[in-house]
């Protein structure tokens, strides 16, 4: 493809493409962008709710054995509790009914542990500068947050204050972590969920699966977290992408954190998705593939067309010049006719003055006379190109009659036949025999077959060869003219039939030869046409329409 | 001399004069000039039964000079004689009744065969308008 079908079908190519995949790709990727928006969105809410539900589950829990422990702290007697027997009992109904507590203990005012029911050895113990102690004291009811405390074991106390009068104590109990990790760990969902509550400072309260063991400090700034509820995309510490649904509890004191990896949620979800985009995918492909074959087949098209006007208006310009070939033709012959004339005329007058008996007299008058007839013998050989020249020039219509092409043929060649001769050069004539006769003009024809013999022979050389071959081919016959020459270069080969176009010498040529013998075999209905072999010779090929003559 | 009379008109002078000089020769009354404009003033003085005339003249040009003579004087016999021959200007000079158009150059024998033809030509035509032909002294 020339460079400028190669521009423009890219130029269509692409505006074609950008016509159809932009709106495609722009509709197919807001709906996949869509897709993933609302699925994230409800995938939040549900996180949100389930955050809110684990939250108020976890309070009420709280709040349950913080009453209880009121109840039992108001209620009862000092002497009562601080029975290790009466104590125990009291444990073990409490925990019969799955309370969840790890052990019970009395305090008094000045911090000391009175009495103690559970697994470690604490009684005794001072608790006069722990801050869930002066906590209780000072508020009554407190909840602590985990710490490690004597037993050196991570857990959390609910502590309540008795008071009556100058009398107070505090009953103290330990929330059995492992009850209570498992009811946070309910908020788990999948197999990449997580749950676990942060105190104020960041320190796990419960173990989390991924991220730790209870106390550790867990990657969560607290500051960036939302009063009540809320839900965030972040990236964990081990880099995964996830949902993280905060719920504030027990009045802001712990932050209940559920991690969910969204993939794992999402996954069948976005299956949609996937087949979305997989249709719009294969949609493309067929947009591309389409608009491919569709500009190739308007590029060839239009190459086609263009190659027929092309070929329509060489056409033309053709016919044009041979146009004004007449035309000057006739001008230049306007040009000689008059000065011939004029010559004529002139030595006619002297001819007719030095009639034969006045010559006599004349010394050489015999040479007068006779150049005086041959001045009249130039003349008319001048008048012969000058009204061959008008004939040309006015196209004359021919003069159709009942021809057979290989006579014209042998007597074209017998006209170069010397000349061949003289060249050496082997003229092999290919005669199909029974060719009908046809409806043509003898002189016209002869003329354009002696003009492509000549040119054969000029072409060739010395020791070259030529074949003239006649054969009928359907409606046409076709006589073709082949030398064993160089051939025409290839850049020259359209050309040759132009007028005044010559690759002889000046002065060899005029180059109306072809330009001649291709407007008679138009004329005749025929065409003249070149099949080039550069370097191996050229064929020249007549076809004339194979038209029986009328009969008479 | 001829029993008719010809005027040849071509702006060639060599041409011209020696044409007139070998028709006289011949014992044709010929004379010539070298216009359209000259052989119409020269018709109206002088009679002529054939105008030998060119086509391509500078001033009146042939086509021209032959319409006028051909509505001045329609029995004169007009022979176009041309270097040119566009065929145009053929079939205008015959659409305008020209006798004949000849190219250049032409065989003196010839023009003289036409000329008689010419006027043939003319004394039928005059002889069926009915008015005599010119005297045959």
């Amino acid at each position: 493809m020339t460079r400028p079908y190669a521009n423009l079908s890219r130029r269509m190519t692409i505006v074609a493409l950008l016509v159809t995949l932009l709106p495609l790709n722009g509709l197919g990727l807001s709906l996949y962008y869509y897709y993933n928006y609302a699925n994230t969105q409800a995938l939040k809410e549900e996180l949100r709710i389930r955050a809110l539900n684990r939250a108020s589950a976890i309070e009420l829990f709280l709040a349950e054995r913080t009453a209880l422990l009121e109840v039992l702290a108001h209620g009862a007697r000092l002497t009562q509790l601080s029975n290790e027997s009466e104590l125990a009992n009291l444990l073990s109904i409490m925990n019969r009914r799955s309370w969840s507590f790890v052990d019970l203990g009395i305090i008094d005012k000045e911090g000391r542990h009175r009495a103690y029911v559970g697994p470690y050895l604490l009684k005794e113990q001072k608790y006069l500068d722990a801050p869930w102690f002066q906590q209780a004291m000072q508020k009554g009811v407190y909840t602590s947050d985990v710490f490690l405390g004597y037993r050196q074991v991570p857990h959390f106390v609910i502590a309540v204050k008795h008071e009556n009068g100058s009398d107070s104590w505090v009953l103290r109990a330990t929330i059995d972590s492992d009850v209570f990790n498992r009811l946070v760990r309910t908020a788990q969902v999948g197999k990449s969920g997580d749950a676990y509550i942060l105190d104020r400072q960041g320190r796990l309260q419960t173990p989390s699966r991924l991220g730790g063991k209870v106390l550790d400090p867990a990657p969560v700034d607290l500051g960036s977290v939302a009063p009540g509820s809320s839900v965030v995309e972040r990236t964990t510490a081990d880099g995964r992408q996830v949902l993280t649904a905060f719920s504030w509890i027990c009045g802001g004191k712990w932050l209940l954190v559920i991690d969910q990896d969204p993939k794992e949620i999402l996954g069948p979800l976005n299956l949609a998705r996937n087949v979305e985009l997989a249709v719009l995918a294969l949609a493309s492909l067929f947009v591309i593939v389409a608009v491919f074959i569709l500009v190739r087949l308007f590029i060839r098209q239009l190459q086609t067309n263009d190659a027929e006007r092309a070929a329509i208006d060489a056409q033309l310009a053709h016919s044009a010049r041979l146009v004004s070939l007449g035309r000057m033709a006739a001008g230049v012959a306007h040009e000689i006719n008059n000065p011939l004339a004029a010559m004529s005329e002139l030595a006619g007058e002297v001819q007719d003055i030095l009639v034969p008996s006045e010559l006599a007299k004349l010394e050489e008058g015999e040479v007068v006379g006779e150049n005086l007839e041959r001045i009249q013998n130039q003349v008319e050989r001048a008048r012969g190109v000058t009204h061959r020249m008008l004939k040309f020039a006015r196209r004359m219509e021919p003069h159709l009659e009942g021809i057979d092409i290989n006579d014209v043929l042998r007597e074209s060649y017998s006209f170069i036949e010397k000349e061949a001769l003289f060249n050496n050069v082997k003229v092999q004539l290919d005669l199909s025999p029974n060719l009908p006769l046809i409806k043509s003009d003898r002189a016209q024809l002869q003329q354009v077959f002696l003009n492509l013999m000549d040119n054969a022979l000029d072409a060739v050389g010395q020791g070259g060869r030529v074949r003239v071959s006649s054969r009928a081919d359907g409606s046409w016959l076709m006589v073709k003219v082949s030398d064993s020459g160089p051939g025409v270069p290839a850049d020259l080969a359209g050309r040759i039939f132009d007028p005044f176009f010559t690759t002889k010498d000046p002065g060899q040529g005029t180059g109306l030869g072809l330009s001649i013998s291709h407007s008679i075999t138009q004329r005749l209905g025929g065409s003249l046409e070149l099949e080039n072999h550069p370097g191996q010779g050229a064929t020249f090929v007549v076809r004339l329409p194979n038209t029986p003559p009328d009969t008479p | 001399m001829s029993p008719f009379k010809v005027l040849v008109v071509d702006d060639e002078r060599d041409f011209l004069e020696s044409l007139v000089r070998r028709l006289q020769r011949r014992s044709v009354d010929a004379a010539g000039v070298t216009s359209g404009e000259a052989a119409l003033e020269h018709l109206k003085v002088h009679k002529a039964d054939v105008v030998v005339l060119d086509v391509k003249m500078p001033g009146m040009n042939g086509i021209e000079a032959l319409r006028h003579i051909k509505q001045l004087y329609p029995e004169v016999e007009v022979i176009l004689l041309t270097g040119h021959a566009s065929v145009e200007s053929g079939v205008e000079g015959l659409a305008l009744e020209a006798f004949d158009y000849l190219i250049k150059p032409v065989k003196l024998d010839e023009l003289i065969e036409r000329i008689m033809e010419a006027f043939d030509r003319r004394k039928v035509v005059g002889e069926l308008a009915g008015s005599p032909p010119p005297d045959q002294s």
